[in-house]
């Protein structure tokens, strides 16, 4: 249906509007992509059994239900399928000692899995909680944004297997586009529309996987400023060299004094 | 006209409270936002015997340059238990990986950016000089081979063994600092220098009481505790420092079961009665070795390890608790 070009950054769009919680999303990934399965657990949270992203675990879809208890009329459920944002400055991929999380050439973050020794410091140096290390193989894993399949000229399973298009795959400046006019039209009929990941001026820079949301970042869990963990370095550096530099000239002055 | 909703209109009837949509929700059904390291005990191990290694390598340093002929004990010993941590560091670290079998990974690349990276690197240099500085003592003060930098000046080589062992101090420090942890980044500015300073505390209280049992001269001792006094005092400082600028976020160190166990285990046990034992040490003059004055030295240099080991696990807890904590994650940074 497309060909990739390499160069060409790819991504989702992923529009809560229109997704209708079927989760075929996390089955296709699932299958696709050959993981495991997490077990039978009941939540008790809305149609929402899968919990959160994981190592096995790459596409999650949210059920946020919304009661209003005053104008029953206006009560509503949001569902968002959750995924890896392959941001434009990954957190884990700057964390990453060996090299193995790099970006390949349709511009997703991916963890090469026979290079990675599973040290697990990209895992708390994610800003959205995606990344985990997976047991089984003793390894880092998350969305490959289906390389594979995008190798082979396929759209994501995931997007494939979306029967509203709420997750759409394609060039990240057309899928920008497509989603500038989807909010404008949505805010046109009163939707409280806003995009997550598009014209961000935060240190993490815009996601290729972006969301078209409508409510606060919190409610689906998204952090509303992420922050890219290594623009605390510097400070954090100054602060243990000017300890190390203190110390030492006590310890010098100590073993000078007769 | 019909009014727009708008998602700042909809937050706003929020803060009303009576209607509109999203009401109490602040978070998706509390659900963790970030994902917790899986280190486990043998990381808490690696931070608090690199943190007595890196002080050790520290003190034999400036003891071999600035000390004495009283201090040559205080150089052999340091220098030794810089091979010691030097030699069970990897082993840690290595255990701890998802794939131990590649370690050897963590040597592809050199990359600034990564503290993990820059990490591992110092290691490596820190043990190389470790080994070397060992080695000058089994063959005699200056006598180490031309191919080991033999030819390098001695306070060169101990400048430079004290360099990588600072890196090693404080790294693990901008290690967690510089993650999405809430409670870790919100102590970027003191977490380093607490991890330096319980460095160079544990490793004198080491020395002190090797030292102390090996019947070592009193005078090294008291110098010992002196700097330990100061390296203590400045910890707990900054550990007050970081409780009170984390605000809210800090709870998941300072706050509920391990703040409890931090206080009474780093700043009660750890820091306030090894000062005060060594506070008296200073106002009486070290005379002798005697048992009253060893006992003592063991005691607080007992403490003070103990005061550091549990620092390196809180620390480390309050990172998954904090990870575990969708309101900290979803605050607003600063």
């Amino acid at each position: 249906m497309m060909t990739q070009t390499d160069g060409q950054e790819y991504g989702f769009f992923t529009d809560v509007t229109l997704c209708i919680g079927c989760k075929a999303c996390e089955v296709a990934c699932k299958q696709w992509n050959q993981l495991p399965s997490d077990g039978y657990t009941f939540s008790g949270n809305s149609y929402d059994n899968t919990g959160s992203l994981s190592a096995t675990t790459w596409r999650h879809v949210e059920f946020v239900e919304q009661f209003d208890r005053v104008n029953p009329a206006e009560s509503r459920w949001v569902m968002m399928s959750d995924v890896c944002k392959h941001c434009t400055h990954a957190g884990c991929m700057e964390a990453c000692p060996t090299g193995a999380i790099v970006r390949n050439e349709f511009g997703s973050v991916y963890v090469q899995p026979d290079v990675c020794n599973g040290c697990g410091y990209c895992v708390p140096s994610c800003p959205f909680g995606v990344v985990a290390i997976e047991q089984e193989r003793g390894i880092a894993q998350k969305c490959t944004l289906c390389y594979d399949r995008q190798k082979g000229g396929l759209e994501p399973a995931c997007a494939k297997a979306c029967p509203t298009d709420s997750i759409q795959f394609g060039p990240i400046e057309e899928l920008k586009a497509k989603a500038k006019r989807r909010t404008e039209e949505l805010l046109a009929q009163n939707v409280p529309a806003r995009l997550y990941g598009v014209d961000e001026a935060g240190s993490v820079g815009d996601l290729n996987a972006f969301f078209l949301i409508t409510d606060r970042p919190e409610v689906f869990n998204l952090p509303p400023k992420p922050v890219l963990p290594s623009t605390h370095q510097p400070v954090a550096y100054l602060s243990g060299f000017l300890a190390t530099a203190a110390l030492a000239i006590v310890a010098m002055q100590t073993f000078r004094s007769r | 006209m019909v009014e727009q909703i708008t998602p700042d209109a909809v937050a706003a009837s929020l803060s009303g409270g009576e209607s509109g949509f999203g009401r109490n929700q602040q978070s998706y059904y509390d659900h963790p936002v970030l994902q917790k390291p899986h280190w486990r005990w043998e990381v808490v191990w690696y931070f608090f015997i690199g943190g007595i290694m890196s002080g050790s390598a520290l003190l034999a340093a400036a003891a071999d340059t600035f000390g004495d002929e009283d201090d040559r004990a205080l150089v052999r010993n340091g220098r030794w238990l810089a091979l010691a941590g030097a030699v069970m560091s990897p082993v840690l670290l290595i255990k701890d990986l998802g794939r131990p079998e590649r370690f050897l990974n963590m040597t592809r690349i050199v990359k600034l950016k990564s503290p993990m990276s820059v990490g591992v690197w110092s290691l490596l240099g820190f043990s190389a000089m470790s080994a070397i500085a060992a080695l000058e003592e089994l063959l005699g003060r200056g006598r180490v081979p031309w191919f080991l930098g033999g030819l390098i000046p001695r306070g060169l080589r101990n400048l430079f063994h004290a360099l990588a062992a600072s890196f090693v101090g404080s790294y693990t420090g901008v290690l967690i600092a510089a993650t999405a942890i809430p409670v870790w980044n919100a102590g970027r500015r003191q977490i380093p220098a607490i991890f330096v300073c319980s460095a160079v505390s544990t490793g004198c209280a080491a020395q002190a009481a090797l030292l102390a049992l090996s019947g070592g001269s009193p005078k090294s001792i008291a110098k010992l505790e002196k700097i330990e006094l100061v390296a203590a005092l400045a910890e707990a400082a900054l550990l007050v420092d970081y409780a009170s600028s984390a605000g809210e976020t800090g709870n998941a160190l300072f706050g509920g079961e391990i703040g409890e166990r931090l206080r009474a285990g780093t700043l009660i046990r750890g820091i306030a009665i090894p000062a005060l034992l060594n506070l008296a040490g200073i106002f009486t003059k070290p005379g002798h070795a005697t048992k009253r004055r060893v006992v003592k030295t063991l005691i607080a240099a007992g403490l003070t390890l103990y005061g550091g080991y549990v620092l390196r696990k809180s620390v480390i807890e309050a990172g998954k608790a904090s990870a575990d904590d969708p309101r900290a994650a979803l605050r607003q940074p600063e």
